[in-house]
């Protein structure tokens, strides 16, 4: 009695197993994280889609047959007082059927992957070339001068989030300035490390306009988890826009509004670290941020036009309330790009976060800035420091900072 | 059995020179310690028995430390925005998690039972240097404590497990946490390579008369091939750890971009090791799995050869596999393309070992014992692991899933589905061979199910959450990123969580059905109806193992000397002709007239000792180098001279010259 119930259990465990088997394939379908990387929305996540979808199912049913044998195995030969059985130690042809058979299934499987590892690796049908530079915690995008993208006249910097025109086939160029970081937008691609000293690239394209969600996925430190990045794809007319808005000149705050007394404590309080371009100190000499000497990366986010996007600090933040990010999140296709063009009104400001940033960043996202811990970087801290700012100097600064759209 | 015990008046019968000619006298600073009760017949011990009971122990203490570093983890991530451990704290655990059950559980786990049963499975009273042997396991020990110190030093390494340069780099990890990992992996090296160097000549050499390679036991083999492993990718790993200990402690700049190096080179010499590692974790359990499927099936193996020789396979095409974990490190497709196909290869003689077990068991007569439940639970699980193993050998698919929770899945599938399992089915088989009692079966299978149960609610929904896009190593995951409906990681998350608290109960378990079963009555001498000369002895077995070396004339040799073919022509009718018990009284009968056993010896610990204390010194002082290399050298010379305990008198005397030479001579030749 004992042993049936034992095999009574045993049955019900495998067949446990093969529902989970089940909704592991299932899993593919479904189409609600951000990061799913079974729901391409371009040609090179579609590629892998068309090769892991048809593995996925064929390892699936694999797995079913294996078990199914093995139950019944467990249930035919379990021991009901049968004599003692033959002692065969094998069955030459069997074992050599049965290793061939799935040597043919992997070779089968083999070719279709080769094809798309070499397909995914073309460049020369590049239309538009970015640059991403990691360092820790957060991602640095530039469009370096090209006919491509439509054609950009002069270098554009952002952070955290990509715009990209659909349609058009990206090639992106990744280094980083510290460790080995990756670039993983997974609706779009497979990821890419970008390892310092080295250029990799990775190709993205995307059918529709959308906002499509990405994660550094190579462990790069303390702060790992909150080094993510976005991309956001927009019809090409939305995109001349956003360049247009990229390359627009600097317009100083007007006199005597909260805003002018911003930019007087952004030039003391901020300016070294990051770059505003077009802004002149008292003299009508250009400010130029030295963030080579300030933080141990010797990079920064340029603030240039901050409220253009909508996450900060390696966009791990929203600068946008719940409501209003869901209003852009997840508009449709056809008004998403005009939506993202919007900005961060200061309606719309997640002024919670951000006032918690600027208090002391530190605090909100773990960095290297205690000046005891710096000693092995020469006194520069990996991140931003606490910076010690009043709720009048944050007042201003938020003010500042809502008019680089 | 040692060379150097050889009587000085036979140098020309051993070949042993004649510096040891005067070795019965003492040269030493001490005697040779004589104790056999208390602990310091423990502590100096170089009995392999002795030696594989303290790997398992210990081996089982860091099982629960890093079970703990997993429920620290578990609970970090049970929610979005966890708040049980900061991002540092967080760090350190994962990193220490994965060192801890790979290098301190997993690892010293399989060593115990290559300790323990591979003398026994070939026939031999002793591996071939018992003082070296010793010295691995006080490595071990104090490797594993050092590397744990770091706790409350300062903290532990937080880079991964991985270790990628240029994260591991002073600047990037200011704490002395990458120090104590680098410096105890490189003690539990030395350790390993000692320890593989030992049972590869004692496989060898040390086998008892008419066993040759293809009627040794499978686990024995699977041994094998795994210290084969190890023998090759530890030396690695330790080039590796070298570099990163200049790189640290001594301004070296391997790895430093600005100097012009690579960051991949780390990468690929950890992978070089990092690969084989996966098998020199499975093999040991496949040889476990292969010993209990047909014990408990009565049938032998299917495909014996089958088996060895994918398992010498595996080891093998296991070397040149390592860049699929680097498939989104930007190899080139070239490099990418080979990579993929050489690890689909590498999963035809893996299935070819689930085929076999399957086979197996097909037309046998089986009993699911808790060992049985155990292995049967290996096939399914690696199964599992092996199955999702092959989407990512498809390296445009792997992009998408490395580095995140799929990963994380596979590999628990395949580390704790494929080797775990295995090391408790061999924990309830061979439990009463090594204590001499039974553990309670009842109890056994309350271990067994709700281990499985927790491990599948644990590791199971990792697939999910991955596949959606849930990176690893995060000590946070955000609602942002989580989805709706029926595959957001919120739900699976917890359910991994508590998935994993299931497994920890299950695990204690262990524990518990060992403390039930300590007032056991003694266990029959052949509790399972066993086929290995492991069985063909005593349990616990005495110190010399066997009382005669037996003669071996086939696979299962035991099994054959209970049961004689009496059918006729083709036809197959096997019938008891002995019990186990009579079997082993018979050998007893006809012990061997002179046997004698290494001594017990002082300076193995003292020896292991010097080396954490070096480490320590490369850390903090250059005086706790001096410290550490002056009692190393002690050591060494007290090593060298000691006296032998025995009296001349005691040794065997030469053979004289018939066709079946004494088991000594044969390992002294």
């Amino acid at each position: 009695m004992e042993t049936t119930s034992t095999v009574n259990k045993m049955s019900r465990r495998i067949r446990i197993g093969l529902i989970a088997a089940l909704g592991l394939a299932v899993a593919g379908c479904a189409q609600d994280a951000p990061q799913d990387t079974f729901d391409p929305a371009g040609e090179n996540a579609q590629k892998i889609q068309d090769l892991q979808v048809p593995i996925f199912i064929l390892a699936g049913v694999v797995g079913l047959i294996v078990l199914s044998v093995l139950t019944f195995v467990l249930i035919r030969f379990r021991d009901r007082g049968q004599a003692i059985p033959e002692q065969s130690h094998g069955n030459p042809m069997l074992e050599i059927v049965l290793t061939i058979i799935p040597a043919l299934i992997l070779i089968g499987i083999s070719i279709p992957t080769v094809g798309t590892i070499l397909a995914l690796s073309e460049t020369d049908d590049t239309e538009c070339i970015i640059n991403v530079t990691g360092q820790q915690w957060w991602w640095e995008v530039d469009y370096p001068v090209q006919d491509g993208c439509g054609g950009i006249s002069d270098v554009i910097i952002t952070s955290g989030q990509m715009v990209i025109p659909t349609g058009t086939e990206v090639l992106v160029r990744g280094t980083s300035r510290d460790v080995i970081h990756s670039w993983w937008i997974p609706r779009l691609n497979g990821k890419k490390d970008m390892v310092p000293g080295r250029v990799h690239n990775v190709r993205l394209q995307a059918d529709e306009p959308g906002i499509y969600a990405g994660q550094c996925t190579e462990f790069c430190g303390l702060s790992h988890a909150n080094m993510r990045m976005e991309v956001i794809a927009m019809d090409p007319d939305d995109f001349e826009t956003w360049k247009a808005g990229q390359m627009a000149e600097y317009v100083a705050p007007e006199e005597g509004t909260l805003a002018a007394e911003g930019e007087a404590t952004f030039i003391a309080q901020c300016s070294r670290c990051h770059q505003v371009n077009g802004l002149e100190d008292d003299d009508g000499n250009p400010i130029i941020a030295r963030p080579d000497l300030q933080v141990y990366s010797g990079a920064t986010p340029n603030l240039s036009w901050l409220m253009t996007r909508n996450t900060f600090a390696g966009a791990s933040w929203d600068l946008l309330t719940p409501e209003c990010r869901a209003d852009v999140w997840d508009a449709s296709p056809e008004t998403v790009g005009e939506k993202y063009l919007e900005g961060v009104s200061p309606e719309c400001l997640n002024s919670v976060d951000f006032r918690e940033w600027l208090r002391n960043a530190p605090a909100k996202k773990p960095m290297y800035t205690d000046p005891t811990e710096l000693e092995e970087t020469g006194g520069l801290p990996r991140g931003m420091p606490d910076l010690g700012l009043g709720e009048d100097q944050i007042d201003q600064l938020v003010a500042y900072l809502l008019e680089r759209q | 059995m040692a060379i150097i015990e050889r009587p000085p008046e036979t140098p020309a019968e051993t070949g042993t020179g004649a510096p040891a000619a005067a070795a019965s006298e003492s040269y030493g600073f001490f005697r040779r310690p004589v104790e056999t009760k208390g602990w310091k017949a423990w502590a100096f011990t170089v009995d392999h028995k002795k030696i594989g009971i303290m790997y398992g122990a210990i081996a089982m203490m860091f099982f629960f430390v890093g079970g703990l570093e997993a429920l620290l983890i578990r609970l970090q991530l049970a929610q979005a925005d966890g708040q049980i451990l900061s991002a540092d704290k967080y760090n350190q655990m994962f990193t220490m998690h994965a060192t801890t059950m790979v290098f301190l559980f997993v690892m010293p786990m399989a060593a115990a039972f290559a300790n323990y049963m591979i003398p026994l499975q070939i026939g031999a009273r002793d591996v071939a240097f018992p003082r070296m042997n010793a010295l691995s396991l006080w490595l071990f020990i104090f490797g594993g404590i050092f590397i744990n110190s770091s706790w409350i030093l300062g903290g532990a390494a937080d880079g991964g497990w991985f270790m990628y340069a240029p994260n591991s780099s002073v600047p990037f990890s200011p704490t002395n946490g990458v120090d104590f990992w680098v410096l105890g992996l490189l003690i539990t090296g030395i350790a390993s390579l000692v320890s593989a160097i030992n049972l590869i000549v004692t496989v060898l050499n040390m086998r008892a008369p008419g066993m040759s390679l293809m009627r040794m036991p499978i686990f024995t083999w699977m041994g094998l091939v795994t210290q084969l492993l190890l023998l090759f990718a530890m030396p690695v790993i330790t080039v590796a750890l070298f570099l990163l200990m200049f790189q640290r402690n001594y301004d070296a700049t391997f790895f430093s971009v600005e100097d012009g190096a690579d960051p991949l080179l780390w990468q690929h010499l950890f992978w070089i090791f990092g690969h084989p590692e996966v098998y020199i974790i499975v093999l040991p359990a496949f040889g476990i799995v292969s010993e209990v499927l047909p014990v408990f099936s009565k049938k032998p193996l299917f495909g014996y050869p089958f088996v060895v020789f994918s398992g010498a396979a595996i080891g093998f095409v296991g070397f040149g596999v390592w860049a699929h974990h680097m498939f989104a490190a930007g190899l080139g497709p070239i490099s990418v393309s080979v990579f993929a196909v050489a690890t689909m290869a590498i999963a035809i003689p893996t299935g070819v070992k689930i085929i076999n077990w399957t086979l197996t068991m097909w037309g046998g007569k089986l009993r699911f014992t808790t060992a049985m439940l155990f292995a049967v639970g290996l096939i399914v699980e690696f199964t599992i692991g092996g199955l999702s193993g092959v989407t990512h050998a498809v390296a445009p698919s792997d992009t998408q899933q490395t580095d995140t929770y799929y990963i994380v899945a596979h590999f628990h599938y395949v580390i704790f589905g494929g080797g775990v399992l295995g090391l408790f089915a061999g924990m309830y088989y061979w439990w009463p061979k090594i204590f001499g009692k039974m553990l309670n079966e009842t109890w056994g299978r309350w271990n067994f199910w709700v281990m499985i149960i927790g491990m599948n609610l644990a590791f199971g929904p990792m697939h999910i959450v991955g596949l959606q896009g849930q990176p690893r190593r995060m000590y946070v995951w955000t609602e942002n990123r989580a989805g709706e409906g029926f595959f957001n990681l919120g739900f699976w998350n917890f359910v991994s969580t508590i998935g994993a608290f299931i497994l920890g109960v299950g695990a204690l378990l262990f524990l518990f059905n060992i403390w039930a079963s300590r007032k056991n009555p003694p266990a029959p001498i052949d509790p399972w109806d066993a086929r290995s000369l492991e069985w063909l002895t005593e349990s616990p077995p005495k110190e010399h193992n066997f009382d005669r070396i037996p003669s071996v004339n086939s696979l299962d040799e035991f099994f054959h000397r209970k049961y004689e073919d009496v059918g006729e022509g083709d036809q197959h009718d096997y019938k008891r002709v002995a019990t186990g018990a009579e079997v082993i009284a018979n050998e007893e009968a006809h012990a061997d007239a002179h046997i004698h056993m290494p001594s017990p010896s002082y300076w193995p610990i003292v020896l292991a000792f010097s080396v954490p204390v070096l480490a320590y010194g490369v850390i903090y002082s250059s005086l706790l180098i001096a410290a550490g290399a002056a009692i190393a050298i002690m050591a060494m010379f007290g090593w060298a001279l000691e006296p032998p305990t025995a009296d001349e008198s005691e040794f065997d005397p030469p053979p004289s010259g018939d066709d079946e030479p004494s088991k000594e001579v044969a390992v002294s030749v």
